[in-house]
């Protein structure tokens, strides 16, 4: 017999840990929380759960923690994170992103000798939340920050977290070039296929058709061109690097996600070469979607065009 | 640290030629020797958009004390590589300066009645000097010949300087003419 | 140590290293290319690291990533450049960030020539990036004058936590002069702070940040920084005088080359008897208006002022601030990267008292 607390304060109501419980275990509460949020409940029968964990690996709020049957605790926040509530929406996936990322520094005990670089987008604030030292970045130029940051002190691990627009758009030449250079920097790039801080507008990883506040009639690729797969185009780069593409949609992806962040952190950590994960992640309020229906979409939409997996490693010969 | 200082004499010398023949050096060898008399001194180039050909010219001023302005519109000497710097700078000479003109390539006048000029047959000079490619010394030797600004060794020794480790191989050509210069320069003092 | 005869740009370089800099981020432009390509080649004999950007945008952020982790640091660039940095200064004064940023100015506007100019006087003095920042903004005279101050702008970045420019032009940058360097080898670093980010090992983290989102606490911010500015127009403003121990009749202003040739001119036009002072801000930002106004009230009400520029007319705007109406103010320049020779200056002056 194992259990779950759930933190009704942390909790946003979106519900992703009711679809990720396995048992159905998890409803939602008849009750408000004091930030106007319908909250979850555990509701099923003690003895059913099974400790899984799946329900706390997709929590985006840090809001739920496990023991398993010896009253063990197996799912802990982690140290990496501030106690900060984010100020994210219900249901973004970047809660989970920035908890993985977290995790992983501190299980390779690097946390006290690390320093993140936030972007201009959704994650600006991301500086409040990592439990860490921490620069924010003018938009776009977090891997120059970073390489200034890197070759200054060389002993340090840094990271940039961006999404798409910052890396993508109007970071383009920084990320390709940081990328070229080989800095022994690692990269996570959160691909949500919209502009999410500013309301909704194309991304240049928006997807065909998909509507946004600027591309009202649905992203017309005659004239905005394709969704642009950032982690194929630096793969083609000659210069060795780890790049690898995951996704936050659900339990069991984000469970794979954290090894690919592992491991990017292991090659900085090694002083090997420039890593870079690209996360596929939700935008719930901007998809114009529920949670549920956001990481289902994720899924069928986005997918199948930006494939998952390692594209480059250091020490595989390239495929270009 | 030399200690002929009193030799030298405040003046500037504007140094002019198609790039690659050596202005810029030899103007730096000018600059480094009366540095390292102890005199005040600035070295300033043109710079353009071409790498390579094109006009390359420096302006050397040398003074007992802190020199201005390092642009000088009417310099007292000039040494002209080319045609086309001869006609630009040798009407802007001070009267009374000294004009040496490269005559392997110019065989033209400067018609400067009230300047010393002096025609110099620097490469046929450099060629018997054993190195072809130091026209550049040539004139400057003729330069340092004609004007008597400061001792010829002051220049032989930043020669020997500007070439010290893997160019040592050009010091003795290079002053070789140097010293072909200063002797074509002093003929018409004489 | 003994002189040694080297370009301004290069002499820039090694004063860096002395000041104790050995970190250096920038791309290629002329007239100051010679600053990396002398530096690529010394940084890694003192332990330092250089980087090529691809872009001065990159430049200015890897030295903002740089600078935060507490290493000296150092780009440089000329005008356009400067340009394309004017976001990353923004940063770097909002997060107080200690760095020097040489601009060996071209002539503009747009892609405009490579001949040395001073019409980024506004920009570096005025303009750049958003919002309510300052920059120091130090404007030397001779190659030895770049290398000094090289010393003071590394000092000044670390005593009050702001960005430093070095604004020269093409001509102290091209020109070779003997000079003499401050100390043997690399200078030191910062000294230990409070604000550098290293990890967070054994103490509470630390944030370098500028986005302040609740207005009461931007407009602190604001308050803070304006703070320091006032320290700093009131404690670091330099100028020079020449020839003002005897009276004299006409006061010209001017800065860095531009002074360099107007010393020549009143040289010159005091052969002929004519009363001519110099006054040169070596700070241009703070600009050294007491000083100025001193240098003006040391003449008669009849004392004429003359600003000489290689531009269309920037600084002059400060010494009419600074003569605040209590007499007019001539203005000669020029632009496009010709130079004024001394006769030129000269023949203006012979034109306002000869």
């Amino acid at each position: 017999m194992s259990r779950i607390e759930i933190d009704s304060i942390r909790c946003k109501g979106c519900g992703r840990c009711i679809t990720a419980c396995p048992k159905d275990l998890i409803e939602f509460s008849q009750e408000i929380n004091d930030r106007g949020y319908t909250y979850v409940d555990f509701t099923g029968h003690q003895e059913d759960c099974s400790g899984c964990t799946l329900c706390a690996v997709v929590c985006p709020d840090q809001g739920i923690e496990v023991w398993n049957f010896k009253d063990k605790q197996t799912f802990v926040n982690t140290t990496g994170l501030t106690e900060n509530m984010t100020h994210y929406c219900p249901g973004c996936t970047h809660g989970v992103v920035h908890r993985i990322t977290a995790e992983v520094l501190e299980e390779l005990g690097l946390l006290d000798r690390t320093v993140g670089v936030a972007p201009v987008g959704c994650s600006v604030l991301a500086y409040e939340y990592f439990n860490i030292d921490m620069f924010e970045a003018a938009h776009g130029r977090a891997p120059a920050v970073a390489t200034g940051a890197k070759r200054a002190r060389p002993n340090l691990i840094v990271f940039t977290y961006q999404g798409d627009g910052d890396l993508a758009s109007i970071g383009g030449n920084e990320i390709l070039h940081a990328a070229n250079r080989g800095e022994k920097i690692t990269v996570i790039f959160v691909n949500n296929a919209i502009y999410g801080m500013t309301g909704g507008q194309m991304a240049p990883t928006s997807m065909p058709n998909q509507k946004t506040t600027t591309s009202p009639m649905g992203r017309d690729v005659e004239t905005t061109g394709y969704p642009m797969r950032v982690s194929e185009l630096l793969a083609s780069l000659k210069t060795p690097a780890f790049i690898a593409r995951g996704s936050a949609h659900d339990g069991k992806h984000s469970l794979k996600l954290k090894k690919l962040i592992r491991q990017a952190f292991e090659y900085q950590r090694d002083n090997t070469c420039f890593s870079f994960v690209e996360v596929l992640s939700t935008c719930p309020t901007n998809w114009g979607l529920s949670p549920d229906e956001a990481d289902k979409w994720l899924e069928t939409t986005m997918m199948p065009y930006y494939p998952l997996g390692i594209f480059k490693q250091p020490d595989v010969a390239s495929p270009a | 640290m030399p200690t002929d200082t009193a030799v030298t004499t405040d003046t500037e010398v504007l140094m002019a030629g198609f790039g690659g023949q050596g202005t810029l050096l030899a103007g730096k060898v000018l600059a480094q020797a009366s540095m390292d008399l102890g005199r005040e001194v600035s070295w300033l180039p043109s710079y353009g958009p071409e790498m390579r050909g094109g006009t390359a010219n420096v302006i050397v001023c040398i003074a007992s004390k802190p020199i201005g302005s390092p642009l000088i519109e009417s310099p007292r000497g000039l040494i002209v590589m080319n045609l086309p710097s001869l006609e630009k700078f040798a009407p802007k000479v001070r009267p009374g300066g000294v004009i040496i003109v490269n005559q392997s390539l110019i065989d033209r006048d400067p018609h400067r009645d009230d300047c010393t000029v002096v025609k110099v047959p620097s490469r046929e000079l450099a060629q018997q000097a054993g190195a072809i490619r130091a026209a550049n010394f040539v004139m400057l030797g003729a330069y340092i010949g004609a004007t008597g600004v400061m001792p010829p060794a002051a220049i032989e020794r930043a020669i020997a300087e500007e070439f010290e480790g893997d160019k040592a191989r050009f010091i003795a050509s290079s002053v070789a003419a140097f010293r072909a210069g200063v002797k074509a320069g002093r003929q018409p003092a004489h | 140590m003994a002189k040694v005869l080297m370009k301004g740009n290069e002499a820039l370089g090694e004063a860096a290293i002395r000041a104790g800099c050995v970190h250096f981020f920038g791309y290629p432009i002329t007239p100051q290319t010679e600053v990396p390509e002398y530096l690529v080649k010394r940084l890694p004999e003192v332990g330092g690291a250089f980087v090529q950007a691809e872009s001065e945008v990159a430049s200015i952020n890897m030295v903002y990533g740089a600078a935060g982790v507490g290493i000296k640091c150092l780009t440089s660039s000329s005008s356009p450049g400067i340009s394309l940095m004017a976001e990353g200064m923004s940063y770097l004064a909002a997060c107080e960030l200690p760095c020097v940023i040489i601009n060996i100015m071209r002539a503009g506007p747009g892609l405009g020539g490579i001949l040395p100019s001073q019409s980024d006087y506004n920009q570096a003095t005025k303009g750049h990036g958003h919002g309510d920042y300052e920059l120091i903004v130090l404007a030397p005279a001779s190659v030895q004058e770049a290398v000094d101050l090289m010393t003071l702008a590394f000092d000044l970045a670390e005593q009050y936590r702001n960005p430093v420019m070095i604004c020269a032009d093409g001509m102290i940058g091209q020109m070779m002069e003997p000079v003499e360097f401050p100390g043997e080898g690399r200078g030191e670093p910062f000294k230990p702070n409070d604000w550098e980010l290293t990890g967070a090992k054994g103490r509470a983290r630390r944030v370098v940040n500028s986005l302040f989102l609740a207005p009461e606490e931007l407009f602190a911010h604001n308050i803070h920084l304006k703070e320091k500015y006032d320290r700093i127009h009131r404690d670091e403003m330099r100028s020079d005088l020449y020839g003002a121990d005897e009276p004299y009749d006409l006061l010209l202003v001017a800065f860095g080359t531009m002074a360099r040739i107007s010393k020549t001119a009143i040289d010159e036009v005091r052969r002929d008897g004519l009363r001519v002072a110099m006054f040169r801000p070596i700070t241009l930002n703070p600009y050294p208006t007491p000083a100025l106004r001193a240098a003006m009230d040391a003449m008669g009400p009849s004392g004429k002022v003359l600003t000489v520029e290689m531009n269309m007319g920037q600084m002059v705007h400060d010494v009419r601030f600074a003569a605040e109406g209590s007499r007019t103010v001539d203005f000669y320049g020029t632009a496009g990267g010709i130079v004024p020779s001394p006769d030129q200056v000269a023949a203006k002056i012979r034109a306002l008292i000869g």
